[in-house]
């Protein structure tokens, strides 16, 4: 029954393939999320099933479908849309969650309110979240809704995740505090006059806020350094989001004016958040490099010291549109390295004009015999790392490939030369000498 | 006719007796050579035919690529495998005599049809050189004295342990042949000083030529000929033939030895090579000295000689002086130094003083390995003393020499061998000569005349005596001694008068000294045969142990590991360990190694040290800066191997701290008694370090819930070791080789340590973001 099923959705997805975005790792997404509120989130998810993603749906009471099998991830991409569970199910931990990344597989996580596994799991992110049941809370602008329901504007080009203008977004949940881990991804900032506090606070003044942080040994969990939604990509390239609460993919308020007469941007920014997560956006790859003599064409097995150089490196970027790999001459960035346990060479790696996705350059192997390798190691917050390691070694001349008949070893060539002729000379003279007196003492005998 | 001992046959014709002798002569020497052979395959049979230890691993591979490849591409061989990353320019390292040596080998057979592999020729070729040396040593002392001393050394050398333990069947390193080339060389170096001869001159160089691409110990003989001639010049001996021999020999031999790459400059640009040039400049002077002298008056030629002495003394020593200084003389190398100095190694340079091979010799090493040999080889000493004609000079010089650095370096006691082996004979042929001759002295008899003359036979026709062609020869005290015990006999029986006043009396005296002397040389061979067979056939990469009943238990632990890699890691993998196992790891497993036996880069072995002598965070980056997969370490505890890296480990502590000494402290891993423990009292660096964990991790699980102990060292093993850097790929059999896989960074970005944490379910303190109100309050 099952089956028949996925057989279905993925026929239905094939059929959207033509016009929609796809994901460059897989279409198959489990969502775990309670079946009551299954259809608080349907534009979210018949948005996704529209571009052709093929959704499992699974309630957090429920062990099937599992997630791993034999080390083996089921899904392409995983969202947890059921904070408030106690627990998402016996296969659902945090410990699988990493597990899931390792795999390559891509996780969207609403964040609880409460106090859940959900918060180790952060932690290992370099996430801090709140105290349990404290909030985001803004006063600004005044508005009728909740004081924990928060309009955040989105500007352009504020995090790279978000490619195109989004109109303000309805948030309600809790912030996270970012750790100094290089692979965080802040997507969207909290408001600069919100705070995270327990609801009960309503005085919530900035002073009265501080006084709590610092008594309460919490910290400050104030201002614009928090986060609301925040990507992670692992050093592996899948990608995991936090959303500070499961309430920003809701109909409510994806329909919900933002100001009067405009629209929220929940729907565009969700569709941007998962997009990027499910590996539409920003995804880069090398398909291959090539490394050659400057004169030549084959790769060699080793080089020279000295030798000139040409490296060579194919990038691709993934086209959701489409589909497809295309070669992508974007990166002004490129950076190539030559090193044996430090970099000898670092140089720009440009792209080639004319030849579409090819970066190349050439340059001087260093004076230093060794194994050396090519790396290519590009990370760029919010592009799919490129990480690429070519080891070749570099040997000192053959025994016949040092120059020869230099100028400045004359001296020495005519030292060996002279000695050469004089030696020869002298061993003539002393040979006829030698023969004349045997000659002569012959005679002198026989007479 | 004196009277005789005992009879003698009288009707024999010297040409006979000259015949049956030479025959007699080559017989033997076949057998020696036989002998020398058979003792060294022990290994073989006790073991299988497989190459020992560490270094023949190395020369075994190179000489797999040699026979594989050709010469060309042996010489320029880059070996990408070895000190990854630094690689090792192979053609240029080497001393590629040995492998030459068996390529030639290899490529003989394979023209004739014989397709032999290359390993049994690797295995085989010591045993096979050590015939030749036997050979080159009877060549060697029979200038000395005569053939039967030459047999009696050649018999000492091709079965004395201290020769055998170099090159037993699988010990296939340079000492191999070398030994063969040093006697050999000797041997024409003696020739040619007697002869005078140009040709044996060159022919000395071209076999030193062979040496100097053979072993590192060529520099041996470099300073060993110079210092014999200065001896000579110096003792008023200089002669035409000193000057012919030495000139041919160090001009061609030194031309030639520069074509060795691994050499190069060196004979002109080193501390070591000075004083061979200086011989050779010296002998000029001399020469040119005595040229002057036959034109000058005697008068003159004094004042000029005092002036010129001086002069080009004080020229020659400044300008050593001024090139040292300004680097064109590489000044004396630490090796050097501590030939001199025993701790000097410890102190400044901890990678040499850690070699077993550099440490000195202990006293009882010299009984095993020479056994009687060294009792007599100071009478063969004084022996020399007597006749002291050139050659005998040598070979005293040789026999102090080489007397001293066998006591300095254990493995300098190979070169101890050979002279003691050549002395040794001298002595006791000598003494079986003096009491064999059936020639009683006639001081107290009435001469009885001699009836059958056959007049023709003196002195001077007794074949092959040389000491016979000397002029020198002392007074009538010693004419029993030097000559041959057949030449004598011929004497004898041909009526010749050789009537003297000392001698031996009656048999008994004769029987009670040959009975006892054939008796010391039978426990001689006996002792041979059981140091041989027990301790030094062992390859060291198969061990074996005697169970109570007596039955063998072969220990095959490492090549159980090395296949395991081979089998089970990628092909590009790189293997840390410590440097001792380099070369097999390279040879067996087939795997890049960051440092091997060929301890060139002091740096590079530092930093292995300093990762294994680190606690895991600290040791961690280091290991992924070097590409490092996979950490070897051998562990001993179980089986009590004590060969092992923790009774090592203080090496690597010391050789680190030499390049780190504010990071690693030799003090930190002792107890604070001084004791270097691995039990719980083990201080806390030693308890964090990567090979204390690396050694004892889940050994104590194997003993279920029993006390663990460390059967090295007598210790209690530690319990409960956790590593979160590394994780356990492989343990062999008997514990002996484990080996350990390096984990990749954490995908999160977290490190190592915690990341393991979270796996485990711990719970993590919980953090909170950095923050103050006065920065709240600013921003």
């Amino acid at each position: 029954m099952f089956s028949l099923r996925r057989w279905c959705l993925l026929a239905l997805s094939l059929a959207g393939v033509l016009v929609d975005a796809k994901s460059s790792t897989g279409d198959s997404v489990l969502v775990v999320v309670d079946p009551a509120q299954q259809d608080n989130y349907s534009i979210f998810f018949n948005g996704l099933k529209d571009q052709g993603y093929e959704l499992t749906f699974r309630s957090p009471k429920v062990e099937k479908p599992v997630i791993i099998e034999d080390n083996v991830s089921n899904f392409a991409h995983v969202i947890l849309l059921a904070p408030e569970a106690k627990n998402l199910g016996k296969d659902i931990t945090p410990q699988s969650i990493v597990e899931l990344l390792s795999l390559k597989t891509n996780v969207v996580v609403a964040l609880p309110t409460k106090q859940s596994p959900l918060h180790a799991l952060a932690a290992e992110f370099s996430l801090i979240l709140p105290p349990p049941g404290s909030p985001l809370i803004s006063y600004s602008p005044k508005r009728d809704t909740p004081s924990t329901l928060i309009p955040i504007s989105v500007e352009d080009h504020s995090s790279p995740v978000l490619t195109k203008h989004i109109r303000p977004v309805w948030f309600s949940g809790i912030p996270q505090a970012l750790g100094n881990n290089p692979l965080l991804i802040p997507i969207l900032r909290a408001p600069a006059e919100s705070f995270a506090s327990e609801v009960t606070v309503t005085s919530g003044s900035a002073e009265a806020l501080v006084d709590a942080a610092e008594k309460g040994g919490e910290g400050l969990w104030a201002g614009s350094s928090l986060s609301a939604v925040t990507g992670f990509q692992a050093t592996n390239g899948a990608r995991i989001t936090f959303v500070g609460g499961a309430e920003v993919f809701s109909d409510e308020l994806a329909q919900k004016e933002a100001e009067q007469y405009v629209q929220s941007g929940n729907i565009d920014f969700v569709k941007e958040v998962a997009a990027w997560t499910f590996q539409e956006n920003l995804v880069l790859r090398i398909e291959k490099v090539e490394h050659h003599l400057v004169n030549g064409t084959e790769p060699k097995e080793t080089y020279t010291i000295n030798d000139n150089v040409e490296f060579s490196a194919y990038i691709s970027k993934w086209n959701p549109a489409k589909g497809e790999w295309q070669p992508y001459s974007g990166l002004k960035d490129l950076q190539l390295e030559f090193t044996m346990l430090d970099p000898f060479v670092r140089t720009a790696l440009p792209p080639v004009n004319g030849a579409p996705g090819k970066y190349s350059t050439a340059f001087r192997a260093p004076d230093r015999h060794g194994v050396f390798k090519f790396v290519i190691n590009h990370k760029r917050k919010g592009w799919s790392f490129l990480e690429s390691s070519t080891t070749v070694p570099v040997v000192p001349p053959r025994h016949d490939g040092y120059p020869r008949f230099l100028s400045a070893a004359w001296p020495y060539y005519a030292g060996a030369i002279s000695t050469s002729v004089a030696f020869f000379l002298f061993s003539t003279i002393w040979l006829a000498g030698e023969a004349r007196d045997s000659k002569k003492g012959k005679a002198a005998k026989s007479e | 006719m004196p009277s005789l001992a005992y009879p003698v046959p009288t009707d024999l014709s010297p040409a006979t007796v000259k015949n049956t002798a030479s025959l007699f002569r080559i017989v033997t020497l076949a057998l020696i050579s036989g002998a020398a052979i058979a003792s060294r395959l022990f290994s073989i049979i006790n073991y299988e035919s497989v190459i020992h230890e560490f270094d023949p691993w190395f020369n075994y591979r190179a000489t797999r690529v040699l026979a594989a490849k050709g010469f060309y591409e042996f010489w320029n061989w880059f070996d990408p495998t070895a000190w990854y990353p630094l690689g090792r320019v192979v053609g240029g390292t080497v001393y590629p005599g040995l492998m030459a040596t068996s390529g030639v080998i290899y490529y003989i057979l394979q023209a004739l049809n014989l397709p032999v592999d290359i390993r049994n020729i690797c295995v085989l070729l010591a045993p096979g050189f050590s015939a030749l040396t036997a050979w080159a040593t009877y060549m060697f002392t029979k200038e000395m004295k005569n053939e039967s001393a030459g047999l009696l050394a050649a018999a000492f050398i091709g079965i004395v342990p201290g020769y055998i333990s170099r090159s037993v069947a699988g010990s296939y390193d340079n000492e191999a042949i070398a030994i063969f080339l040093l006697m050999f060389t000797f041997f024409l170096w003696i020739r040619a000083l007697k002869q005078g001869s140009a040709l044996y001159g060159t022919i000395a160089a071209v076999f030193y030529f062979y040496m100097v691409a053979a072993w590192g110990g060529y520099v041996f003989i470099t300073n060993m000929i110079p210092v014999h001639a200065l001896v000579l010049i110096l003792m008023g001996r200089f002669s035409h033939r000193l000057y012919v021999a030495y000139c041919s020999w160090y001009a061609i031999g030194t031309l030639a030895s520069m074509q060795v790459p691994f050499v190069g400059f060196q004979p002109v640009s080193t501390s070591e090579h000075m004083g061979a040039l200086g011989v050779f400049g010296l002998l000029q002077i001399v020469a040119f000295i005595e040229l002057v002298r036959s034109h000058v008056s005697s008068q003159n030629f004094q004042r000029l000689l005092r002036v010129f002495l001086v002069a080009t003394g004080l020229l020659g020593a400044s300008a050593f002086v001024f090139l040292t200084y300004n680097g064109k003389i590489a000044p004396w190398t630490g090796r050097f130094y501590s030939l001199w100095d025993t701790g000097y190694a410890k102190k400044y340079i901890p990678i040499i003083a850690s070699v077993s091979e550099h440490q000195p010799t202990a006293w009882p090493s010299f009984f095993m390995d020479l056994q009687m040999l060294i009792f007599v080889f100071p009478a063969g000493v004084i022996m020399c003393f007597r006749e002291l004609r050139d050659e005998h000079l040598f070979v005293i010089i040789y026999s102090v020499m080489a007397s001293y650095f066998a006591g300095v370096m254990v493995r300098l006691m190979l070169t101890l061998t050979p002279v003691v082996c050549v002395a040794s004979a001298i002595a006791l042929s000598t003494l079986l000569e003096t009491y064999i001759n059936p020639v009683e002295p006639d001081a107290a008899v009435e001469v009885v005349e001699p009836k059958q003359t056959n007049g023709e036979t003196t002195a001077a026709a007794a074949p092959s005596t040389p000491a016979g062609k000397k002029a020198k020869k002392p007074a009538a005290a010693a004419a029993a001694a030097p000559t041959s015990a057949l030449s004598e006999l011929v004497a004898v029986s041909s009526g010749k008068k050789t009537a003297s006043s000392r001698g031996i009396f009656g048999l008994d005296t004769r029987i009670v000294v040959v009975l006892n002397t054939l008796w010391m040389l039978f426990f001689f061979v006996f002792h041979c045969t059981y140091v041989t067979s027990t301790a030094y056939s062992s390859p060291s990469v198969v061990l074996a142990s005697q169970g109570p009943d007596g039955s063998q238990h072969i220990i095959d632990d490492f090549r159980e590991a090395y296949y395991w890699l081979r089998q089970n890691t990628p092909e590009d993998a790189v293997v840390m360990s410590w440097w001792d196992y380099g070369y097999q790891i390279a040879g067996m497993a087939d795997r890049p190694t960051l440092v091997d036996n060929n301890t060139w880069n002091n740096t590079h072995i530092a930093t292995v040290g300093k990762a294994m002598s680190s606690s895991e965070e600290n040791a961690y980056p280091i290991l992924r800066k070097h590409d490092v997969d996979y950490v070897l370490v051998i562990f001993g505890g179980l089986i009590g191997y004590s060969g092992d890296d923790i009774n090592k480990f203080l090496w690597m502590v010391r050789i680190a701290q030499g390049v780190w000494p504010d990071e690693i402290q030799e003090s930190n891993y002792f107890t604070p008694r001084g004791e270097y423990r691995v039990d719980d009292n083990a201080s806390k660096t030693m308890r964090e370090s990567l090979m204390y964990k690396m050694s004892y991790y889940r050994f104590a699980d194997l003993f279920g819930g029993n006390q663990a102990v460390d059967r090295v060292r007598n210790q209690q093993a530690p319990k409960n070791i956790e590593l979160d850097y590394l994780d356990e790929a492989f343990t062999s059999e008997n514990w002996i080789v484990r080996i350990y896989e390096v984990r990749k960074e954490d995908i999160l970005g977290r490190d190592l340590k915690s990341a393991n944490a979270f796996e485990k379910g711990k719970k993590r303190k919980r953090s909170k973001p950095i923050t103050s109100r006065r920065r709240a309050l600013a921003a």
